[in-house]
């Protein structure tokens, strides 16, 4: 059994060759598995809001700065865009909510700035696993790429 | 002193929360106790300013199947309010008003669900009466909603909520005692920066 290795909220940590990244029940937060096939070195991302605001130094948090710096860690140790292979999952709409504010659509809003955010970049979305009302926990397997997805009183999901 | 950050809560305004929790989570005992015909406790509540992994952990595991009810607040207020409720809990309802034993989380029927969901609003709207009548700050609340899901997922809302000007949430979490059994159960209060400030300033700590 390979290593796992835990992500938190607002938390992002990268691996190479062997171990399992793994972030437990995303609601509306999203989850970002980068993977680099020919170097086998992968990153779990897990961002809770689209944007950020600029007085927060938590970049972790936010799709955009979240994605720019979990890439210029994976640029670092020698990944390359052009063979990044990127799955995302989440940003789920756990309550129904009524009324302006903008908070019970946050699942929807993470999933499209993920996309655009990436789509600046230069990268794709491979397959991804986005919305409806449950929570899934995710995971990514360093030495082959895999990412599952497990939710509950569903069957595993493979990405 | 007004305050931008949930980290910046002080120990005396704590103390005020946990009294607003106190009388709140009586009350809620009380009503719970005529709706299930048993003796209804409620033990004295924590309060707590947590980061969000830190929550996380003391909720329990994020991937255990919770009920949890949430409504929004409005008014002099703004924020929401979620109680959440594990299988133990939600067995012990569903038992004690339908005589139903061993109800999957993932099972419940219409009927199951409507009943969860008044006790969710029975317990939040006796802790916003309570802060109502300690602190005159009119609250509107909203329709409750129900779901049914995994922990980390449910939190997710008010994290996201919270996480713009925040790293941590408040949590006043209670446990209540029927019939002897403690049921482990969590409430959430979550009034935005700013409201907890107006909440300050009319409790005079301000």
């Amino acid at each position: 059994m390979a290593k796992k290795i835990s992500v938190g909220i607002a938390d992002m940590k990268i691996a190479r060759q062997e171990g399992e990244l793994i972030t437990y029940a995303l609601g509306s937060c999203i989850g970002i598995a980068f993977y680099d096939p020919m170097i086998k070195l992968g990153a779990l991302l897990h961002i809770m809001l689209p944007e950020k605001n600029m007085a927060d130094s938590n970049v972790l948090k936010y799709a955009d700065s979240g994605i720019k710096e979990t890439l210029r860690k994976l640029q670092a140790f020698g990944a390359r865009k052009s063979r990044m292979v990127i799955k995302i999952a989440g940003g789920a709409k756990m309550f129904e909510m009524k009324g302006p504010g903008g908070l019970g659509n946050i699942g929807e809003r993470n999933a499209q700035n993920v996309k655009k955010v990436l789509m600046a970049e230069g990268l794709r979305v491979a397959s991804e696993d986005t919305g409806a009302n449950y929570a899934r926990t995710m995971s990514l397997d360093v030495e082959t790429g895999k990412v599952c997805i497990r939710s509950a009183g569903k069957p595993e999901r493979i990405l | 002193m007004a305050i931008s950050r949930y980290e910046e809560i002080n120990e005396m305004e704590k103390d005020i929360f946990k009294e607003i929790g106190s009388i709140g989570g009586g009350n809620a005992a009380t009503a719970l106790s005529s709706l299930l015909s048993a003796q209804v406790n409620m033990l004295v509540p924590r309060v707590e300013i947590l980061e969000f992994n830190e929550a996380m952990a003391k909720l329990g595991d994020p991937e255990e199947i919770v009920a949890a009810v949430m409504v929004q607040l409005s008014g002099e207020l703004q924020g929401i309010m979620l109680f959440t409720a594990p299988g133990e809990f939600t067995d012990e309802v569903v038992f004690r008003m339908f005589g139903k034993t061993k109800v999957s989380l993932l099972e419940l029927d219409e009927i199951d669900i409507s009943a969860l969901t008044e006790i969710g609003n029975i317990v939040i709207s006796s802790y916003i009466n309570a802060l109502s009548a300690l602190t005159g700050v009119e609250v509107e609340l909203s329709v409750p909603q129900l779901a049914v899901n995994m922990l980390g997922g449910i939190m997710s809302l008010p994290m996201a909520m919270m996480g713009q000007h925040s790293d941590g949430i408040m949590m006043v979490t209670g446990e209540f005692d029927i019939e002897g059994k403690a049921l482990r159960s969590g409430m959430l209060l979550l009034p935005d920066v700013e409201s907890l400030n107006i909440l300050m300033k009319k409790l005079g700590v301000d």
